[in-house]
């Protein structure tokens, strides 16, 4: 047995920023596995899902959620599971909910969640998301993959005034600093 | 003369406030809605600039965006931002704004010399002169010319200020907060669309802030502050003002830029300026027209204004351009700034009319029909005018009404051509406008009020109607249509003085004649010899005339001549807005590897490897230099153990049923039956058989598998992939997810890598039996946490790869180095996995270049014949398996004490040197510590064939020619002994 112990060091910390009202919180808390349908196993996934996880498969710029669990639809075949999940196996406790009905791969590390919220947010976010965020077109529990300030990024409207992005962990420290940058150039105070 | 002498009135500015601002050099006061022109206007200062090839003395000429002579330099040091117009700057406390294109005072500008050498000046000129003599040019004419170009001055300082971009989303983008604009966004607003206004002004109401009208009993400025408070109110519409929509782009976006903080004297750390990326469904213009002017003889004395201009002046800002104004007109617009100033009781001197009659005459006023504006007097401002007859009116200002031309920019942005309409003398949008966009007011060719204000009223309806929303149930702002009536008249023929049609870039009549003469026929020819139309105000005051008097002298009609193409951006954008906030640190992003605050500590030197920042080397005190690190770093390796982190290498986690299947369609070389629990070297062709990639991929079960590709290539591998599955075998159960960012893995190489990851794995034998050369397991270090372990060596030596969760990647670095002491380990970096993958003869990014077959590199035989894979066929085509092509192989200098560089071209011995004597070239090279001189790779023809052969190395860039000996790839233990041991 070896005689070292590592300790994780989360990406972009654990600290929160606050910019005026508003607050940036990375979420190193939460574990992130990808699912994707085996070829003809749609509604054989859709059961797992269902039946293990209690949520639904989304649909298209959609996520669905059940207790702890938070499923986001990426591509036609490929969804994305958000949960909360402190040690390095989310894989496979994902797997064993799921019995092979779908390929999972652990994003975890992969991925940096950021939670953002705040009076300022949309105001904010008009300045690095693309996409169009009023809540007439991005409501509660709405996705959407785009690009923000160069990186790949997904955004989940979690509640009113509050997002979740999703990024590349490798470029998550440039990431926050866009996001940063943001806030401090649209907050009045 | 006095500050008060100019204000007529109250106009919209705040007189009860009081700004102080500095204009060269003079302390100077305006007021809240004042803008800079407007304040040295109400100063008594007529004379502001000077033209850009004749220096001749220019004043203010319009009233906004248009304005081709006011431009200004404002701020100081680092800020300070040249060439901006006078006339849309709004004046703050402590405002410093200079004059600029001048040699000594603004007054006593020596470059007015230019203008006695108007003859030698003319269009075209630097295309017949500066030949003469040769060695003049770049010691005389260049230094000259560079001199004297250009208006304002950089400081060049970086620029002080912050930008930001953003993106903004809308069903109804309107552009323009005059009536048109204002009675649509009512409408529009009412109905529910989410609405964007957006005008340049920082005050909404356009040529309603300009003139007495009045729009449903109330003064039109009251009427536009009003509804814009209601249009405030509503939670669908957006205003922005200070926002120039510059430019109309694919699928309904638009670009503006906002000036956020131009009018306050400090930003305060925020953006500047925003530019903003618009998505709409629709969009309305509403753009209004802009006037221009008449060419007559010396018409662009300072006091020569825009009609128009000065009643924006008189009325919006309170201020008379003059103490006894004249108006030349050739419509019935021009006689409304004589009403209007007479009813300031500004003294009128003369209203003259090139029409024969008018129903506009003004009692108590001189009224002159059917004559012209021959000539112009007053050096630094105008003193008097002389008519076609020869009599003499003294004037102070001379408002010129040449009629409006619609504003139709943003309909031409993609290549829309507008049409000429006799009735109004001008060109209005043609059929072919951007998808979604409406045209509404003048900018349409309505130049009446109550016309603009019922089309745009109307355009809104229809359009909430197309996208699902009902008819609010309002109507049109009521108005009066005022008179409009123009008999186009555009250049005073007999004039004998120059007359000019382009302010800003001193064009003339006798220049568009000059262009014409030389057979420039096209107008978009005539712009460029004439330059007419160009700079910062793209000729919004010029084009019109310029062309109806080429028309004139080509006896042609206007709509025959055309127009030039209209390009974005609509006014100038600053540089930095362009660039945002990506400067500095924040240019791009950047990719860290886990044990980056390791490698920093440990005084690594970085590489940008795309985005990823990599340790180069790993200094150490006493090193005198990058190759001393380097050199350390390797024969420490090669002597013991070194770690290198390889996290950027690309990972494609593959899983499905025909996962096993769908490598080997995508590998040259077999991976069908590659084992459970084995790694193996894949190479990736192109469909042309040349190859692009190559790393190695591991089976972790039947139904998995990882990639590893190259750092450069991880994107595009991603991508090919992806596309074969999506694309081209869609019946294949295989999906793709990368993991690239998910493992922070290290090689560990060198002969005690065992001994040490030993101390660091957990239950894991890794003897050669057990673990032998390229095998993998997913396995678990330091008491529990998950890894990989590859056995795979990209030095020669005995190596791994480890990976762990890349939040553990800090902490295994640190356990590595910390377990590796007892054995001397060493982190090396990409210099030093550079120099060791040289000598063992491992191909790589100067290599694999995308212009080389497996053949070439030496790979031909992984190519399988006996199945079908990207690129086989294609690697099969005769031209590139030929005997006597290029092969890699390997070299020495002849002479071991020589340096060699890479990129030298072989030659064989006793050959010219030249292209047709070409032999091939070195592609990498290093200094080898373990064998004590360069080594190298390289492309030789017959390679293969030509082992110990002595060719040159010829390197004509660096001046070298050095005896090379051929030798193989492998420069370190050829039989591979090591790797496997």
């Amino acid at each position: 047995m070896a005689e070292y112990q590592l300790t994780p060091m989360p990406v972009l910390g654990t600290q929160s920023v606050r910019i005026g009202k508003n607050s940036i919180q990375p979420r190193p808390d939460l574990a992130t596995v990808s699912v994707a349908t085996p070829l003809g196993g749609k509604r054989t996934l859709e059961s797992a899902l269902k039946e293990n996880l209690s949520i639904n498969f989304p649909a298209a710029t959609q996520t669905t959620h059940s207790g702890d669990y938070r499923a986001i639809r990426m591509t036609s075949d490929h969804i994305l599971l958000v949960f909360t999940r402190a040690t390095p196996d989310a894989e496979s406790h994902i797997q064993g909910k799921l019995n092979g009905a779908g390929y999972s791969t652990d994003q975890t590390d992969t991925l940096a969640i950021i939670e953002i919220s705040g009076p300022d947010v949309l105001a904010a976010m008009e300045r690095l998301c693309p996409l169009d965020l009023h809540p007439e077109a991005f409501c509660v529990g709405a996705s959407g993959r785009t690009v923000m300030e160069h990186m790949g990024a997904t955004i989940i409207k979690t509640a009113d005034q509050t997002y979740h992005l999703i990024t590349a962990s490798s470029s998550a420290g440039s990431f926050m600093h866009a996001v940063e940058a943001s806030f401090q150039y649209t907050i009045s105070a | 003369m006095s500050r008060t002498n100019h204000r007529v009135s109250d106009g919209l500015v705040d007189r009860s406030k009081t700004l102080k601002f500095n204009w060269n050099g003079k302390s100077l006061h305006g007021h809240p809605g004042d803008t800079l022109a407007s304040a040295l206007l109400a100063n008594g200062h007529k004379l502001v600039a000077r033209s850009f090839k004749y220096h001749r003395p220019r004043g203010i000429f319009s009233a906004g965006s248009e304005e081709p002579n006011a431009m200004v330099q404002l701020r100081r040091g680092a800020a300070q931002e040249p060439n901006t117009r006078a006339t849309v700057t709004e004046i703050f406390d402590g405002l410093e704004a200079t004059s600029q294109n001048h040699l000594g005072f603004l007054e006593w500008d020596l470059m007015a010399a230019n203008d006695l050498l108007t003859p030698f000046l003319s269009a075209g000129f630097y295309y017949k002169t500066f030949m003469w003599p040769k060695t003049f040019w770049e010691k005389i004419y260049e230094p000259m010319i560079r001199a004297s170009a250009g208006l304002g001055r950089l400081s060049m300082d970086p620029d002080p200020d912050v930008y930001d971009h953003g993106y903004l989303h809308c069903q109804l983008l309107i552009v323009g907060a005059g009536p048109a604009g204002l009675a649509a966004a009512l409408e529009a607003g009412h109905a529910g669309l989410r609405v964007i206004l957006a005008d340049e002004d920082f005050m909404p109401g356009g040529r309603l802030n300009s003139e007495t009208y009045e729009v449903e009993g109330l003064r039109g400025s009251d009427w536009a502050a009003a509804t814009f408070d209601e249009l405030a109110a509503m939670d669908n519409v957006r205003l922005m003002t200070r926002t120039t929509v510059h430019g109309a782009f694919d699928h309904g976006i638009y670009g503006a830029l906002e000036r956020k903080t131009d009018h306050l004297s400090t930003s305060g750390g925020k953006p500047r300026q925003v530019l903003w990326r618009i998505y709409t469904q629709r969009s309305l213009l509403t753009t209004g027209a802009t006037e221009r002017s008449i060419a007559f003889g010396n018409n662009d004395r300072p006091g020569i204004m825009l009609s128009g201009a000065v009643r924006s002046y008189a009325n919006r800002f309170g201020v008379a351009a003059g103490k006894k104004v004249t108006v030349f007109t050739n419509n019935d617009d021009g006689w409304q700034t004589a009403r209007d100033l007479l009813a300031l009781k500004v003294e009128v001197a003369a209203v003259v009319d090139t029409r024969t009659a008018s129903s506009q005459v003004i009692d108590g006023v001189r009224c002159i029909f059917g004559r012209t504006i021959t000539n112009t007097k007053g050096r630094k401002g105008l003193s008097s005018i002389r008519l076609d007859d020869g009599s003499r009116i003294q004037t102070d200002c001379l408002a010129v009404a040449g009629g409006w031309s619609p504003n139709v920019h943003l309909t031409c942005h993609q290549r829309g051509r507008p049409v000429w309409r006799g009735d109004i003398a001008g060109f209005v949008p043609g059929d072919e406008l951007p998808a979604g966009q409406f045209v509404a007011g003048a900018a349409n060719g309505t130049m009446t009020l109550a016309g603009a204000l019922r089309e745009g009223h109307d355009n809104a309806m229809q359009i909430a109607e197309e996208l699902g929303k009902g008819k609010s149930g309002t109507s049109a702002p009521a108005a009066t249509d005022e008179n409009f009536s123009i008999t186009p008249f555009w250049h005073v023929q007999s004039s004998k003085a120059r007359a000019w049609i382009d302010l800003q870039n001193d064009v003339t009549t006798k220049d568009v004649k000059q262009s014409h003469a030389e057979g420039f026929h096209s107008v978009e020819h005539l712009k460029r010899y004439t330059t007419l139309g160009m700079a910062t105000d793209q000729g919004k005051t010029a084009n019109v005339l310029g062309l109806a008097v080429m028309a004139e002298f080509s006896d042609k009609t206007i709509p025959e001549t055309g127009t030039t193409i209209f390009r974005p951006p609509y006014s100038p954008v600053a540089i930095g807005a362009f660039a945002g906030r990506a400067r500095g640190k924040a240019f791009r992003p950047y990719r860290l590897t886990p044990s980056h605050n390791w490698a920093v500590e440990n005084g690594a030197a970085f590489v940008e490897t795309g985005m990823w920042l990599r340790a180069q080397w790993f200094a150490r005190p006493g090193e005198k230099g990058w190759r001393d690190s380097v050199d350390r770093e390797v024969q420490m390796t090669r002597a013991s153990v070194g770690i290198c982190d390889v996290t950027t290498l690309g990972k494609i986690d593959i899983q499905g049923r025909d996962a096993a299947e769908f490598l080997n369609r995508i590998y040259a070389n077999a991976f069908l039956k590659l084992p459970v629990g084995k790694v193996r070297y894949g190479l990736m062709l192109r469909e042309d058989g040349i190859c692009y990639d190559d790393g190695t991929t591991a089976r972790f079960s039947e139904t998995h598998f990882v990639m590893t590709t190259t750092t450069a290539n991880a994107v595009t591998v991603f991508r090919n992939m992806e596309f074969a599955r999506q694309c081209l075998w869609p019946d294949l159960d295989v999906h793709l997810i990368s993991t690239t960012d998910g493992w922070a893995q290290f090689a560990v190489a060198g002969p005690n890598s065992r001994p040490l990851l030993e101390k660091i794995v957990d239950n894991i034998d890794l003897s050669n039996e057990e673990f032998p050369f390229m095998a993998c397991a997913k396995i678990t270090v330091c008491g529990g946490t998950p890894s990989r372990l590859f056995r795979i060596s990209f030095s020669g030596e005995l190596a791994y790869e480890i990976a762990v969760p890349a939040r553990y990647g800090d902490a295994l670095i640190r356990a590595l180095i910390e377990a590796g002491e007892e054995f001397n380990v060493v982190p090396y970096g990409t210099e030093a996995l550079g120099v060791m993958r040289i000598e063992k003869g491992h191909a790589a990014g100067n290599e694999l270049t995308g212009q080389t077959s497996a053949a070439q590199l030496g790979l031909g035989m992984m190519v399988s014949k006996k199945k079908d894979s990207i690129g086989s066929r294609a690697s099969e085509r005769e031209g590139m398996n030929q005997d006597d092509d290029m092969r890699l192989v390997g070299f020495h200098p002849a002479d071991k004490t020589v340096q060699l560089n890479a990129g030298a071209h072989f030659l064989t011995k006793g050959d010219p040197e030249d292209m047709t004597h070409d032999q091939g070239w070195m592609t990498s090279v290093a200094y080898s510590p373990e064998l004590g001189h360069s080594v190298g790779l390289g492309f030789l023809k017959r390679g293969k064939d030509r082992m110990g052969e002595v060719v040159r190395a010829f390197d004509p860039v660096r001046g070298k020619d050095t005896d090379v000996m051929v030798t193989s790839t492998h420069h370190i233990d050829p039989e591979g002994e090591r790797q496997r041991g």
